[in-house]
C-alpha cells in the first residue's frame, strides 16, 4: 500500500489518529489537540505539522487546536515559523504545551499562551488489546469477498463512465499528475512517497448539503454525509455512517483507492478518473430502507466495484 | 426582560414560511404574549397581504432603517389582536437596502418591545437570508416532505449550525404534510425527513385547502376553530411556549366511520 497506515482508534470519547510521529487527538467539548512530541527534530515536526494542517480549510479554518510539542526545543523564530503554518490555514492556536523551558520562553516571547495542567494524551491502551472500537485501513486483497462472489453480492448497479481527462481536480489539492493515462505503471512509481506522509483527516460530524471536505490523504467521517455534501480524497474515503452525497477518492491517479461506508448510498461515486453514479431509481423511504451492511467501492479492471465488507 | 427573537427560515421558496410566521404570529398573541412579525422580504412583500393589513401600510422596515420615521410610526396593529404587531418590508426598494448591522440594532430595539419577535425570512441563502438571521437568537426552518425541500432545508441548517454562537436553537416545522400519500408510500414521512435533517421537530402541518382561502381574506387558519393546520399552528406556538403538546394524530385511517359516510354523501364537507 502506498499509504502508511493510520491506526485510528477510539477508547471512550477520545478519538485518536496516530500516524508514527504524530497525532491526532480529539475529545468532545475539548478541541482538537496536536501531537508532536514523538518526533526527534524540531526540522520533523515542523514537516509533519505542515502536512497535517495543509487540509482542506473548512476543518482547519477557525478552529481553536492546541499544540503539544513534547520535549523539543524551540528558539523564538522556530516558534514563529510553526505559529506561520497554522495561522496560514487558518487554525488558531489556543494552548502550546511544552516541557522545554527554552520552548516556553521563546512561546512567551511571541504571546502564545502556555498550556496548563496536562494535555490531552494517547489512552494507554495496546493496540491489540481488546477494549477499544478499532478501524483498520485492510488492504483490499483480504477483503471478505472474493472478485467472483463479488458479483452476486453488488446490491445496485452502477454504470461506470470514465470520465477521460480526471475530473475537476479541486485547486486546494496539488497534484503531480493531469492526465488519466496513467497506468498502474505509474501509480506504482508514486508508491515510494517522500516522507512526511500524508496525514489522515479525521472528522467526528455530519456534512450537511454544501458543505465538503477536501483532503490530500485519507479521510474518515464519523457521521453521516448528506446528499449535497461532496469529499475529495487523495486517499480512501472512510464513511461511519450513511455515505449520500458524492465521494471522489484516489484523486490525483492513486487507482488502488476504496470508498467504504456503512450505508452505501451515494449520489456519485468517482476514484481516480472513474465515475460510477446510482441507479435511477431512488428510493425516498430513508428511515425505513433495508440495511445490508457496510459495503465498499474499489476500482477493478478499471470500473467501479461495489462488494460487501465486514467491519472487524 | 428582553424577548425571543425567532427567525423562520427554509432555503427553498414556496414552503410555507410566511404563512407560519402569520399564523404562529396569531397563535402566540392569542395565548396573550406580545408579538411582532417582520416581514424581512424586501421588494417581495407577502406578510402585510397574509394579515390582512396591507390597506393600513405608511412606514416601512425600510423607512426605519434609514432613519426616515420611527419605529413606533412604521407597526402597523393587528386589526383584531391588539398586542400583535407588524413590520411591513419594503415593495419598491429590494434586499441590498438594509444589511446585518442595522438589522441588530434594529432586533435589539425590538426585543425591548415585545416579548416575541418573529422575522420572516426570505428564501435563498445570500444576503437577503443573511440579513434576516442577523439579529435573532433561535430559529424555525420549514421544509415540506419533498426531495428538493429537504436537500435545500439541509444546506440552511449547516448555514445555521455554522453560525452557532448568534443562533442558540433551530428547530423543524414540517408543512404540507399528506397522510395519504405517506402512507402509500408516495410521500416522505417526517420518520425520512427527520433520518436527514436530523433536528428537534417543533410541529407537523398538514395540507390544507384552507390555508389558501385564509391567505385570500387576510385572516390566518389559527384564529379560526375546527381548521386542522390552525390546530397545528397553535400547537407549534404552544410548543415555542414551553409547553409539552402532544403531535397531532395525522393518519388518515383514524377518521371515524361517522365522518367518511358524512363525507361520502358530501366530500367537499371537511370532518
Amino acid at each position: 500500500m502506498a499509504h502508511e497506515l493510520a491506526n485510528i482508534y477510539k477508547s471512550q470519547d477520545v478519538v485518536v489518529c496516530r500516524m508514527s510521529k504524530i497525532a491526532i487527538i480529539s475529545q468532545p467539548d475539548q478541541g482538537v489537540l496536536i501531537d508532536v512530541s514523538g518526533c526527534n527534530t524540531m526540522q520533523e515536526a515542523i514537516e509533519h505539522l505542515s502536512s497535517t494542517l495543509q487540509v482542506s480549510s473548512q476543518f482547519w479554518k477557525g478552529s481553536d487546536v492546541a499544540l503539544n510539542l513534547g520535549k523539543l526545543e524551540l528558539a523564538p523564530p522556530q516558534v514563529a515559523q510553526i505559529l506561520a503554518i497554522a495561522k496560514g490555514v487558518g487554525a488558531n492556536p489556543q494552548h502550546v504545551y511544552a516541557d522545554s523551558p527554552t520552548t516556553q520562553e521563546s512561546l512567551a516571547a511571541h504571546n502564545v499562551p502556555l498550556g496548563t495542567g496536562t494535555p490531552m494524551s494517547l489512552p494507554k491502551v495496546a493496540l491489540d488489546g481488546a477494549q477499544h472500537d478499532y478501524i483498520q485501513e485492510e488492504d483490499a486483497a483480504e477483503g471478505s469477498v472474493s472478485s467472483k462472489s463479488s458479483e452476486e453480492d453488488i446490491t445496485h448497479f452502477y454504470e461506470t463512465q470514465d470520465a477521460g481527462k480526471e475530473t475537476a481536480i479541486p485547486e486546494s489539492i496539488e497534484t503531480t499528475t493531469s492526465t488519466s493515462d496513467s497506468s498502474s505503471e505509474e501509480a506504482a512509481s508514486k508508491e515510494p512517497k517522500t516522507p512526511p506522509l500524508p496525514a489522515v483527516l479525521y472528522l467526528r460530524q455530519t456534512l450537511r448539503s454544501g458543505q465538503t471536505v477536501s483532503h490530500k490523504g485519507h479521510l474518515v467521517i464519523i457521521g453521516d454525509v448528506n446528499p449535497g455534501a461532496e469529499l475529495m480524497a487523495e486517499g480512501d474515503i472512510t464513511v461511519w455512517g450513511a455515505l449520500r452525497g458524492i465521494a471522489h477518492a484516489g484523486i490525483g491517479g492513486n487507482i488502488t483507492a476504496e470508498i467504504r461506508a456503512l450505508k452505501l448510498q451515494p449520489i456519485q461515486i468517482r476514484i481516480a478518473h472513474a465515475i460510477a453514479r446510482s441507479p435511477d431509481q431512488r428510493s425516498i423511504k430513508y428511515a425505513s430502507d433495508k440495511f445490508t451492511g457496510p459495503e465498499a467501492a474499489k476500482l477493478v479492471d478499471g470500473k467501479i466495484r461495489i462488494s460487501k465488507r465486514s467491519v472487524q | 426582560m428582553s424577548g425571543r427573537v425567532i427567525v423562520i427560515t427554509s432555503g427553498k421558496g414556496g414552503v410555507g414560511k410566511t404563512t407560519a410566521s402569520a399564523n404562529i404570529g396569531v397563535a402566540l398573541a392569542n395565548t396573550g404574549a406580545s408579538v411582532a412579525l417582520v416581514d424581512m422580504d424586501i421588494g417581495l412583500r407577502n406578510l402585510d397581504i397574509l394579515m390582512g393589513l396591507e390597506n393600513r401600510v405608511v412606514y416601512n422596515l425600510i423607512d426605519v432603517v434609514e432613519e426616515r420615521c420611527k419605529l413606533r410610526q412604521a407597526l402597523v396593529k393587528d386589526k383584531k389582536l391588539p398586542n400583535l404587531s407588524l413590520l411591513p418590508a419594503a415593495q419598491t426598494r429590494d434586499k441590498t437596502a438594509v444589511n446585518s448591522e442595522q438589522m441588530k440594532v434594529l432586533c435589539n430595539e425590538l426585543r425591548e418591545l415585545f416579548e416575541f419577535v418573529i422575522i420572516d425570512s426570505p428564501a435563498g441563502i445570500e444576503s437577503g437570508f443573511q440579513n434576516a438571521v442577523a439579529g435573532a437568537d433561535e430559529a424555525i426552518v420549514i421544509t415540506t416532505p419533498e426531495m428538493s425541500a429537504v436537500r435545500d432545508a439541509d444546506r440552511i441548517i449547516g448555514l445555521l449550525e455554522a453560525r452557532k454562537d448568534e443562533i442558540k436553537e433551530y428547530r423543524l416545522v414540517l408543512n404540507r404534510i399528506r397522510p395519504a400519500m405517506v402512507k402509500n408510500n408516495d410521500m416522505m414521512s417526517v420518520d425520512d425527513v427527520l433520518e436527514i435533517l436530523s433536528v428537534k421537530l417543533l410541529g407537523v402541518v398538514p395540507e390544507d385547502e384552507e390555508v389558501i382561502t385564509s391567505t385570500n381574506k387576510g385572516e390566518p387558519v389559527s384564529a379560526s376553530e375546527n381548521v386542522r393546520s390552525g390546530l397545528a399552528f397553535r400547537n407549534i406556538a404552544r410548543r415555542l411556549r414551553g409547553e409539552d403538546v402532544p403531535f397531532m394524530d395525522l393518519d388518515p385511517q383514524n377518521s371515524t366511520w361517522f365522518s367518511r359516510i358524512v363525507k361520502f354523501f358530501n366530500p367537499a364537507v371537511r370532518v
